[in-house]
């Protein structure tokens, strides 16, 4: 596990890797992927955080952020995405404090593609705007959000998919789904598709929907405080979105922290 | 002795009252035949012991071992050793019944129960309801068969080990092998555990499974006639015409529209008086 306090270029060796950014200050990384890489990244302390991923000809990438942040983060990406690449960008967001986030993916050239997910559990701001661009033919763009938001929670997703002209037979998909357990919660998703190419296939679903009240007491019939109820509905609810992982570490890795954090709930 | 009373209980759904006056006791090791017309009030004295928050309590009181149940949320009810078993179990997709099923054990421990031991009388649960093996996996009553959801009703009760059931319209959607499958559990839970039950059925069939000792007929939100077995096999075989002119009541739906007399028993088992239609044919 390597420790990041200061402005870095790195190299993606082959296979994993851990990186844990913990610094006072505001940070700018690069990571470069030759090779299939798979990155678990760790936020413990940033200010301002920018990042900028390249994917090469033919890898493929996955990178895994966890916010462990305890307090504020701003986090502006942008991951390029070469010719027949395949990179995976995997937001775990968990923690207590507000995030802001601005993602960019440039599938720059034919044969790219990029899946981009989230899995956040809410009970402060969290604020992502995310970008997929289709800039070349045969590309694929996907982003999957999956949040439940909790009372004091208040969630906002700007989803864009871009195709532009030119970029025929590029895909661009998107869903994004939100959870609460009361009334007066605060969410808003934005589903966007902006396309300039006739010959495309773009689709985007959206769900925004709070527990049933007959689902809160038929569990509580058997004994759940209400506590428990929202851990156990927030768990079935977050974790598929750890099958959007191949890697077997990083989808542990998921798992596991949030699991934690869900247990916390109780 | 656990023991649940029900003292003049009154109970409104959206301000409509639908109770009006009941009283029950309910002993260890006891079973109750709680019969009556559709939509007189069955369904919701269950819900309203449970603590269904739709359901208000206006007026009476309902005690379990002591204890003033209308004072706990529904949990605590259920860790004080009630249970009901819903004539519509919900479905909650993403929690798998073992998740689910643990949890609910663990709240009743002190410590948590080990994962063999779990995996030991799940197992052993599945095979007395004769459910599929990959049940413990299966989310929460998601996809089951009308059959299945009842079914795995009982096998939570089996889990959780309740000291008081109710069970509210169970034999629905079984099938006559389900039927008597879910039966021998009832009685087997029973002998164990001396587990007394409160069982809404409008079918005889059932009833002569798990053998009440009392039966109670509610009528527009009262109990208006008791008795032993015999009286769930009389309104077996001749509906509730009987009662209500005997007793001069009239059902809920009945006494509010106050148009049509009665011509048939609405409780009566629609199959049999199907049958017996057609026999007549």
């Amino acid at each position: 596990m390597e420790q990041i306090h200061v402005n870095m270029d790195v190299l993606l060796p082959a296979g994993y890797s851990e990186y844990v950014i913990d610094t006072q200050r505001d940070i700018e990384l690069t990571f470069f992927a030759k090779e299939d890489s798979d990155v678990y990244i760790r936020i413990i302390n940033a200010k301002k955080i920018n990042i900028r991923t390249f994917a090469e000809s033919n890898t493929n990438v996955a990178y895994l952020f966890w916010n462990a942040a305890k307090s504020e983060i701003h986090v502006d990406e942008s991951h390029e995405v070469l010719a027949n690449a395949h990179v995976t960008v995997a937001y775990g967001e968990c923690n207590g404090a507000a995030t802001m986030r601005n993602t960019f993916v440039a599938l720059r050239q034919e044969g790219a593609s990029a899946l981009v997910t989230s899995a956040s559990l809410v009970d402060c701001k969290k604020n992502y705007r995310m970008q997929v661009v289709n800039y070349a033919p045969h590309t694929y763009g996907d982003m999957k959000n999956y949040s439940v938001v909790l009372k004091t929670g208040e969630l906002m997703i700007d989803a864009i998919g871009k195709v532009v002209k030119g970029a025929r037979r590029s895909q661009s998909h998107q869903t994004s789904r939100a959870l609460s357990f009361e009334k007066g919660v605060h969410a808003t998703i934005l589903p966007e598709l902006l396309i300039d190419e006739n010959d495309v296939n773009a689709s985007h679903a959206m769900s925004i929907g709070r527990v049933d009240d007959d689902q809160l007491y038929y569990l509580m019939s058997r004994g759940l405080s209400v506590k428990q109820c929202t851990s156990l509905i927030s768990t079935g609810y977050l974790m598929p979105i750890t099958d959007t992982l191949n890697n077997e570490v990083l989808k542990e890795k998921l798992q596991e922290e949030m699991e934690r954090k869900l247990n916390e709930l109780c | 002795m656990k023991t649940l009373e029900i003292k003049n209980l009154h109970v409104e759904v959206e301000g409509k009252e639908i109770l009006k006056g009941v009283d029950l006791t309910v002993n260890e090791n006891e079973v109750h035949a709680l019969m009556g017309p559709n939509g007189n009030g069955k369904s919701t004295l269950l819900a309203a012991i449970m603590g269904n928050p739709k359901y208000i309590v206006t007026e009476g009181s309902i005690t379990y071992d002591g204890k003033n149940i209308l004072e706990m949320p529904v949990n605590e009810r259920s860790v004080a050793g009630l249970f009901l078993a819903m004539q519509y179990p919900q479905e909650i997709p993403g929690v798998t019944n073992s998740d689910f099923l643990r949890a609910a054990m663990n709240v009743r421990r002190e410590q948590p129960i080990s994962l063999f031991k779990f995996i030991k009388e799940m197992e052993s649960t599945i095979k007395d309801l004769e459910m599929k093996e990959d049940l413990a996996h299966r989310f929460l009553n998601e996809g089951f068969s009308g059959g299945e959801k009842k079914r795995n009703e009982i096998v939570q009760m089996e889990m959780l080990k309740p000291t008081l059931s109710m069970l509210d319209e169970i034999d629905s959607g079984l099938d006559v092998d389900a039927l008597r499958i879910v039966a021998d559990a009832l009685n087997k839970m029973k002998n164990e555990t001396n587990m007394s039950m409160i069982v809404v059925s409008h079918y005889e069939r059932f009833y002569q499974l798990i053998k009440p000792q009392f039966t109670h007929v509610l009528v527009n939100g009262k109990i208006v006639v008791e008795g032993g077995e015999e009286l769930a096999e009389k309104i077996d075989q001749e509906g509730y015409d009987w009662i209500y002119q005997e007793y001069n009541v009239q059902p809920a739906s009945e006494a509010q529209n106050n148009v049509r007399t009665v011509s048939t028993g609405i409780g009566t088992c629609a199959v049999r008086t199907a049958a017996e239609s057609a026999g007549k044919k």
